[in-house]
């Protein structure tokens, strides 16, 4: 329940910043892959889990509305916590150009690093506490895996977004994008790295439209 | 003779020769029966043996191969999960594939384990990593290991393997030989999807425990791609032994193939398994060589036991048909010298018999010449005697000799008389008619024959006779001998002598007794009485020709009688003979043929 909360107050403060130009919002439903169970055996490492399985957070789509915004300035840092040798959260929608700052909040050494195209970077090992906490600024559009070196099944996306308008679907696959600006756009849900679905809306001030995808 | 034992000795050496050998036909039949089943046991049971330790082997091996397997499989396990391998994999960053893994990898390879050599088993000579699709993504390193591209294509799978795969691969080591290196393929997952989305595959050296120890000499290798490595021996025995394998495997699969091949004209055991059953690379023998030295020794080492045991039942049994032909020539034997002898004497008394019939007939023809050439001389000299007495003129004394001469004359012819008579005998030409005689009568004629003749009052006759005593006999001859006997008791004895005659019938016989006063016979003549001519040496005064006993003797015995001399000394000379009771009805008898 507090992951959640998390989760929905960093959704809130994905929302905060964007200009206010309509009031147009877009709600729905996206079909969510099925889970699969990806457990991860606890082996090697003293996780604290459930019967000794590790259980991978359930598919979310990232729902966000692409089209031509203004470049965007003063864009707050945001934050993956590395806690109970899981990154929190898993899946991170942010704009081009977000710092975002990775803390270990665990009482070991974390390395996370990337091979993605999108941003390829490795901070290194580093212990809690390490200051100043290291940050990455993701300057290309893309989907970046994070992963630790020292915990394999440690696994994160930060999925990099060229437009101010996105949001997080929740365990169902409901979203709701509010606070839009009225125009041509096309809508689009992230559901996993190789499946991304695509709606063109067309949406007016005041208006309150039910897209489900796909 | 001798051929007769000779034959029956050759025969019972015949016999025991053919007991002997049926023996040993016998005998070398099961010793070669046994010899055949007992090698054939042997190999079978070798063939177990070895089954059963190819088996062991083949197990101690599968062991340590799983052992080594599981912990190669681990660590492949831990690498296909290694989050740069995963990253580069699955973030579409091949570049960074090989040399992620190079670092994760070190310890694994065995050039940068110091110890490697001992550990070889667990380490690595080369890795790859294969795509999706199961072809090779070609290293960006050299530390992956080298391998040519033709080695290097060996890798590769029809699709990525979604279990884990043992290969083998085949290369040519620095000095052209061929090496087997195995390979183990592990497919490496998506963390996204679970999907199999690449395989690492690790190069290795073969597990090696077979070959190394054991007593049975076995030697193993690894068969793949129609190439054998069998270190201990030359090409074109691998060679041969890969053809026989493969030809094998090509007539039918077998639950437990076990081949029996020659290699350089030894004979060995061959036995076969694959390594990697379910495996999507080509298919690789663990091959087994058994040499059946130590077989062939077993069963030289059998045949021996067998062969000596042979030869003492050969021994026993040459002792055994000795003894037993020995125990059943001894009645063979024995019979065969009863026989001899019998047949020896048989011999001895024909030819005996031979000889006499000869001096028999000899004699008796002698005799009847003799008697019928000397008859005809005496009657004509007897006739010109006679005539000579008739004449007138002669003085006194001529008359006298004429009268002797005639007297001799007399004498020559009772003599050849006699003579004709034995040989007549002789001959057994002489027939009696035996019928009733009166042998008192024949004494009494006798007695007063002799109160005839001169001496006749100086001899006292006492008879002790029954009045009638019929014998068997003819009259003529029977008189013969009863004169005889008692001429001889008047002429050998002295004046005034006696003479005492007596008969006796008793059962079927009748015997006459006549015996004389008179100087006996003495001893030392006292055997050779009744033989021809012979006289008594101090009787030369007395007349006779030596041929009377003998007669009368031979007379007696053709009555069915006999003639003995029953005593005599300075007082008496008694002889006996007996006759036959005269019968009811008259019958003949023949004289001895």
């Amino acid at each position: 329940m507090k992951r959640r909360g998390t989760i929905a107050i960093l959704a809130l403060f994905g929302q905060w910043p964007l200009p206010i130009h309509g009031q147009a919002t877009v709600e729905g439903q996206v079909a969510l892959p099925k889970t699969h169970p990806a457990l991860v055996a606890n082996e090697r490492y003293e996780i604290v889990s459930e019967a000794g399985i590790l259980k991978t957070d359930p598919p979310r789509a990232v729902v966000y509305l692409e089209g031509h915004f203004p470049a965007p300035k003063n864009l707050s840092t945001r934050q993956i916590t590395q806690k109970d040798l899981t990154f929190r959260p898993n899946l991170l929608p942010i704009q081009r150009g977000t710092r975002v700052e990775f803390p270990n909040e665990d009482e070991t050494y974390h390395n996370i690093f990337s091979y993605s195209p999108a941003k390829r970077f490795d901070l290194g090992r580093y212990p809690p506490e390490e200051s100043p906490t290291p940050s990455v600024v993701f300057d290309h559009v893309g989907l970046v895996t994070l992963r630790c070196d020292i915990h394999e099944h440690m696994r994160a996306l930060v999925l990099v977004l060229d437009t101010p308008y996105f949001t997080i679907s929740d365990w169902q696959g409901n979203y709701r994008l509010p606070n839009l600006p009225a125009g041509r756009f096309v809508l689009k849900a992230w559901v996993s790295s190789k499946v991304t679905l695509g709606h063109p809306v067309e949406l007016t001030s005041g208006e309150v439209r039910h897209v489900n995808l796909p | 003779m001798t051929s007769v034992a000779e034959r029956s000795l050759a025969g019972i050496r015949r016999f025991r020769t053919r007991l002997f050998l049926a023996m040993m036909v016998v005998i070398v039949v099961l010793m070669s029966a046994g010899i055949y089943f007992v090698q054939r046991r042997a190999e079978a049971d070798a063939r177990v043996d070895f089954q059963g330790d190819f088996a062991l082997e083949l197990a101690a091996f599968a062991r340590l191969q799983d052992l080594r397997n599981s912990a190669v499989e681990d660590r492949s396990r831990t690498l296909a999960r290694n989050p740069r391998i995963h990253a580069a994999l699955e973030d579409n960053a091949l570049d960074l594939l090989y040399p992620s893994a190079r670092d994760e990898l070190r310890d694994v390879m065995a050039e940068s384990n110091p110890g490697g050599a001992a550990t070889a088993g667990l380490h690595a000579i080369f890795y790859r990593f294969l795509d999706k699709h199961g072809a090779v993504l070609p290293p960006t390193s050299p530390d992956a290991g080298a391998l040519r591209p033709e080695e290097e294509a060996q890798l590769a799978q029809k699709g990525v393997p979604q279990t884990m795969q043992t290969g083998y691969l085949t290369r040519h080591g620095p000095d052209g030989d061929l090496i087997v290196d195995e390979m183990i393929a592990v497919p490496i997952h998506s963390t996204e999807t679970n999907e199999v989305i690449a395989a690492l595959v690790l190069g290795l050296k073969p597990v090696e425990t077979i070959g190394h120890g054991g007593t049975s000499g076995m030697k193993s290798g690894i068969l793949v791609n129609g190439h054998l490595t069998l270190p201990s021996f030359d090409r074109a025995a691998e060679k041969q032994i890969a053809h026989e394998v493969m030809t094998d495997l090509a007539r039918s699969p077998k639950h437990q193939p076990t081949l029996r091949v020659k290699i350089a004209g030894a004979p060995h055991f061959l036995f076969y398994k694959r390594l990697n059953p379910e495996s999507n690379y080509a298919p690789a023998y663990e091959v087994c060589v058994y040499p059946l030295s130590k077989l062939a020794a077993r069963q030289r080492h059998l045949r021996i036991q067998i062969l000596g045991a042979g030869g003492v039942l050969l021994l026993g049994g040459f002792l055994v048909s000795h003894a037993l032909a020995w125990r059943l020539a001894r009645p063979v034997e024995e019979l065969a010298v009863v026989s001899e002898e019998n047949l020896a004497q048989r011999q001895r008394a024909e030819a005996e018999l031979q000889t006499t019939t000869e001096e028999l007939q000899r004699t008796a023809r002698f005799s009847a010449d003799a008697s019928h050439q000397l008859k005809s001389p005496i009657t004509v000299l007897r006739a010109g005697l006679d005539s000579l007495l008739a004449r007138d003129g002669f003085p006194r004394e001529v008359y006298e000799e004429i009268s002797e001469l005639i007297h001799q004359t007399f004498r020559l012819t009772s003599v050849v008389e006699d003579l004709l008579l034995l040989s007549r005998m002789d001959a057994g030409k002489l027939r009696l008619s035996l019928k009733s005689v009166d042998l008192t009568h024949l004494v009494e004629e006798w007695i007063d024959d002799l109160r005839a003749l001169p001496e006749g009052a100086n001899l006292r006759v006492e008879t002790d006779l029954p009045a009638s005593l019929e014998i068997a006999g003819e009259a003529k001859f029977t008189a013969l001998i009863v004169q005889n006997l008692l001429d001889n008791a008047r002429k050998y004895n002295h004046p005034g002598g006696i003479i005492r005659v007596k008969a006796r019938a008793d059962k079927g016989q009748v015997e006459l007794r006549v015996a004389n006063t008179g100087r006996g016979i003495p001893p030392e003549a006292q055997p050779y009485i009744f033989e021809r001519f012979h006289r008594g040496t101090v009787h030369l005064d007395v007349p006779g020709h030596g041929l009377g006993l003998n007669l009368a003797r031979e007379l007696a015995r053709l009555h069915g009688g006999e003639l003995r001399l029953l005593r005599s000394d300075q007082q008496w000379t008694e002889f006996s003979v007996l006759f036959l009771k005269a019968p009811p009805m008259p019958h003949s008898a023949m004289a001895k043929s």
